[in-house]
């Protein structure tokens, strides 16, 4: 029976070519415009981590003293000061934990082949491989032993080993860092990241670091913040240790918590924590705040998603009722003209609800064919976005959700369109017709 | 002329839904047409500003040292001379950041020395020196510029600059009743006297509270990395650029010379997410206008293939060319009308939907009525071919058939 309506339906088509192609024009262009705004939203929304994203929780202390204000909406500082970054990072509770920050070099080796450039780089503990899921090429991560001594050790990017050591394994060989030389220990497999989760300081869709490096360094070697130092009092810091006791944040904190249970327990520490601190003159609030925030609660904290991309969105949709509305127009003009001959097939004993299935599927099929021209359009649409801004590269594409829901909402939005024709005209009664002819 | 609201008002009702479909589309387009003009228009004013500076002739670039032989201070000393005898080069300038580039420093700065409170104003600060003004192209409308023995180099924390040039906003707003220059403005507890005030300049951030408050400082302690500011001829700029790395890295070569650009291409990337915003913007409501108008041009033909014999008779009857014409051109207003009105209403919701969950400002009137006036032309337009066609419909149809 569907085959039989699929025929009748593509015979209608052929009948009235220029109202059906004009119909699956209107559908197109619909899906085409929003298809474009919504893969744009659905790649800056989504779970870049699915099966841990929430374990991973970020860290956040409300270290400013009462009457001072920050930007975001709960007014807590995003990141930890240096001194109880290391403090919650030394002690036993929660799963595993991380701090990092982000710096940079101008990188070299012993060779006239490369000339030198200059790499950001992310100072973390060893951690960050495992809770951020990095997979090793070559080599490892280093050692505890490694981050407690400050050890002159990197891990670099595959990108970066094919640049530098034309992709052979480099584990041992040495590279510069500044004036320094390090010794490489690990490379990463390739990271594909289209949203920077675990730092959305610096822009949310840059690219993630090529060089990871232990986290004392830092204080061993008094490297540059290239990320956000952020005051909130007025502090002597012209020393770099007092950089390292100051109340500025600038260390960014993670921790895995992998049951309700550890959570409330993490929570509950950091509240103990802060009172402690207390004693020592910090904290000095009213009420003790703070806020752990897994990957995707952090990622709309921190506005991941532009506004701009909201409005689209929205506007597309609205768009897409406007062709909803046209095609529902001629609709009802191309199905009323064919009353008398439903007219006859009633007559020759079609039920009702035959006749209306036998519209819905046309519509359907129009719908079909309506996505299908409208991801060609989507992908114009797309194309350009890429062009428009370097950082659109991996956002403005269309995965395999955008594309298998390109046509579903092409679809239901055609049946959604259907539904008043086709009942109208199955309400047919046949005797006028049969009558007229 | 005749208006027969009246019978058309009737006839409508004969026919609600093709009459719905079409003020529905009228209505919905009226609001986001709305919408998205008064946001297309408050981006082109925001990407449209005048930031003050000659962008098209300045030249910024990135260095990062790795060598320790050199100390760079004293070696950006020696490349901001280098860089000011290359030809067609106007002026050259050390600057710890760059503006419109979105990266920068800003505190608050008070009229009291930190920690007794006073009057302060978050000020996006630059680290540069006494070639800033004139390569940075900004106007001096009072004071002067920084003097050479004025300008500290140096690479110890505790030296400190104790005079600064900053942007009439920002002493309008610490001295709101008289003149600053010359007055003394604290950035944390160190003193700076006031000697040069500039007409406008913009710091690194457009969409700072705070874009136009801007201080100069003539303090040089780069530690190993810092950037460069060039003005050259706006038509030299891109040979020079091409120049940059080879003369600065045969200056002295361990080190790295990046992001090369020019002011303006360092503003674009800034800007690109609004730019982005407003082209597609002006793609969707130019081509939500269309099919509005293909959608009200295919129901009116609709409508009078649908009453060929009605019009048929019509015109047996006596009825003129010009009253079939405004048959269809009467019952297109009162459609467009009622869907204006809908639409307005819809515009005002929308538009107080996203100042709600937006940082977007309150929906002027003014563009829902150009928007409406616009809507009523196109829907004018778009009937009035298919209604030439009607009144050309011959009487005899009417008596051909019945």
């Amino acid at each position: 029976m569907l085959l039989h309506y699929l025929d009748l339906s593509w015979r209608s088509f052929k009948r009235t070519p220029l109202v059906s192609f004009l119909m699956v024009l209107a559908i197109a262009i619909g899906i085409g415009i929003t298809m474009t705004s919504l893969s744009v939203y659905h790649m800056m929304s989504a779970d870049p981590i699915a099966h841990k994203s929430s374990q991973l929780y970020a860290v956040q202390l409300q270290v400013m003293d009462d009457g001072h204000t920050w930007w975001t909406s709960d007014n807590l500082p995003l990141q930890l000061t240096y001194q109880d970054a290391a403090n919650l990072y030394k002690s036993e509770i929660g799963g595993q934990r991380l701090k990092m920050v982000r710096s940079g070099f101008s990188v070299y080796i012993d060779s006239d082949t490369v000339k030198p450039f200059s790499q950001s780089a992310r100072l973390t503990t060893p951690e960050f491989f495992n809770m951020f899921d990095l997979e090793f090429l070559y080599g490892e991560k280093w050692s505890l032993q490694q981050e407690e001594n400050a050890a002159p050790v990197v891990v670099i990017s595959e990108e970066l080993n094919n640049k530098l050591f034309a992709g052979e394994n480099s584990v041992g060989k040495i590279i510069y860092l500044d004036d320094a030389s390090y010794e490489v220990v690990g490379v990463t497999r390739n990271w594909p990241l289209t949203i920077k989760y675990y730092d959305l300081n610096n822009g949310s869709f840059n690219d993630p670091e090529q060089l990871f490096m232990p986290f004392s360094l830092l204080e061993a070697k008094q490297l540059g913040n290239w990320g956000n130092t952020n005051g909130w009092k007025h502090e002597d810091v012209r020393s770099f240790s007092a950089k390292l006791q100051s109340e500025m944040v600038w260390i960014q904190f993670w921790v895995e918590l992998t049951n309700e249970q550890q959570k409330n327990d993490y929570e509950n520490y950091l509240l103990a924590y802060m009172q402690e601190q207390q004693k020592f003159g910090r904290f000095n609030r009213k009420e003790l705040a703070y806020s752990i925030r897994d990957v995707n609660k952090w990622m709309a904290y921190n506005n991941v998603v532009s506004q701009d991309n909201k409005i689209l969105v929205a506007l597309s949709f609205m768009f897409l009722a406007v062709c909803l509305a046209n095609i529902l127009g001629l609709l009802l003009a191309k199905f009323l003209r064919r009353a008398p001959e439903v007219g006859v097939r009633r007559a020759l004993g079609a039920s009702k609800r035959q006749i209306f299935m036998q519209h819905i599927i046309e519509v359907a099929m129009l719908g079909l064919l309506g996505g299908l021209l409208g991801i060609v359009l989507a992908q114009f649409g797309l194309l350009g976005v890429r062009q428009s801004y370097s950082y659109y590269e991996s956002l403005a594409t269309m995965d395999l959700t955008m594309l298998l829901s390109a046509p579903l909402i092409a679809i239901s939005t055609c049946i959604i369109a259907g539904l008043y024709p086709a009942w109208l005209v199955c309400k047919t009664n046949p005797a006028i017709y049969l009558k007229s002819q | 002329m005749m208006l027969e609201i009246k019978p058309i008002f009737h006839a409508l009702c004969r026919s609600k839904v093709g009459a719905l479909l079409l003020l529905i589309q009228i209505a919905i387009t009226t609001a986001i047409v709305s919408n998205a003009a008064f946001i297309i228009q408050d981006r082109i004013t925001y990407l449209n500003q005048d930031k003050g500076y000659p962008e098209d002739e300045i030249l910024a670039f990135h260095v990062m040292h790795f060598g320790k032989d050199v100390k760079s201070h004293q070696q950006f000393e020696l490349d901001e001379a280098m860089l000011r005898a290359l030809p067609a080069v106007k002026d050259a300038a050390y600057i710890n950041n760059i503006p419109l580039s979105g990266s920068g420093s800003s505190s608050d700065f008070s009229i009291n020395s930190a920690p007794e409170p006073g009057l302060s104003a978050r000020t996006a600060y630059f680290f540069t020196d006494d070639h800033a003004i004139k390569t940075l192209g900004v106007e001096l409308i009072a004071g002067r510029n920084f003097r050479e023995d004025e300008v500290v180099v140096t690479n110890d924390n505790d030296q400190r600059a104790n005079v600064t040039i900053v942007t009439q906003a920002l002493l309008n707003e610490l001295f709101p009743d008289e003149d600053g220059l010359g007055k003394t403005i604290f950035l944390g507890d160190i003193p700076m006297k006031v000697i040069g005030v500039i007409k406008h300049a913009k710091g690194p951030w457009l969409k700072d509270s705070r874009p136009n408050n801007v201080a100069l400082i003539p303090y040089i302690n780069p530690n190993i990395s810092g950037n460069f500011l060039v003005r050259t001829a706006a038509n030299e700029r891109a040979n020079i650029a091409k120049r940059i790395e080879d003369e600065m890295l045969e200056n002295y070569n361990k080190r790295v010379i990046i992001r090369v650009r020019g002011l303006d291409q360092d503003k674009a990337q800034y800007m690109a997410e609004d730019t982005l915003m407003m082209r597609m913007l002006i793609v969707l409501i130019t081509i939500l206008v269309l099919v509005t108008a293909l959608g009200i041009f295919g129901l009116t033909l609709f409508n009078i293939n649908k009453r060929t014999k009605q019009i048929g008779t019509r015109r047996a009857l006596g009825a003129r060319k010009s009253a079939i014409v405004n048959y269809f051109l009467v019952e297109n207003v009162l459609i467009c009308s009622a869907g204006l009105f809908l639409g307005a209403i819809a515009a005002l919701l929308l538009g107080q939907l996203l100042m709600k969950h937006f940082s977007i400002a309150v929906l002027p009137p003014s563009y829902i009525a150009v928007t409406a006036i616009m809507v009523f032309t196109m829907s004018i337009l778009a009937v009035f071919g298919p209604a030439k066609r009607a009144a050309n419909i011959s009487p005899s149809i009417a008596t051909r058939t019945i």
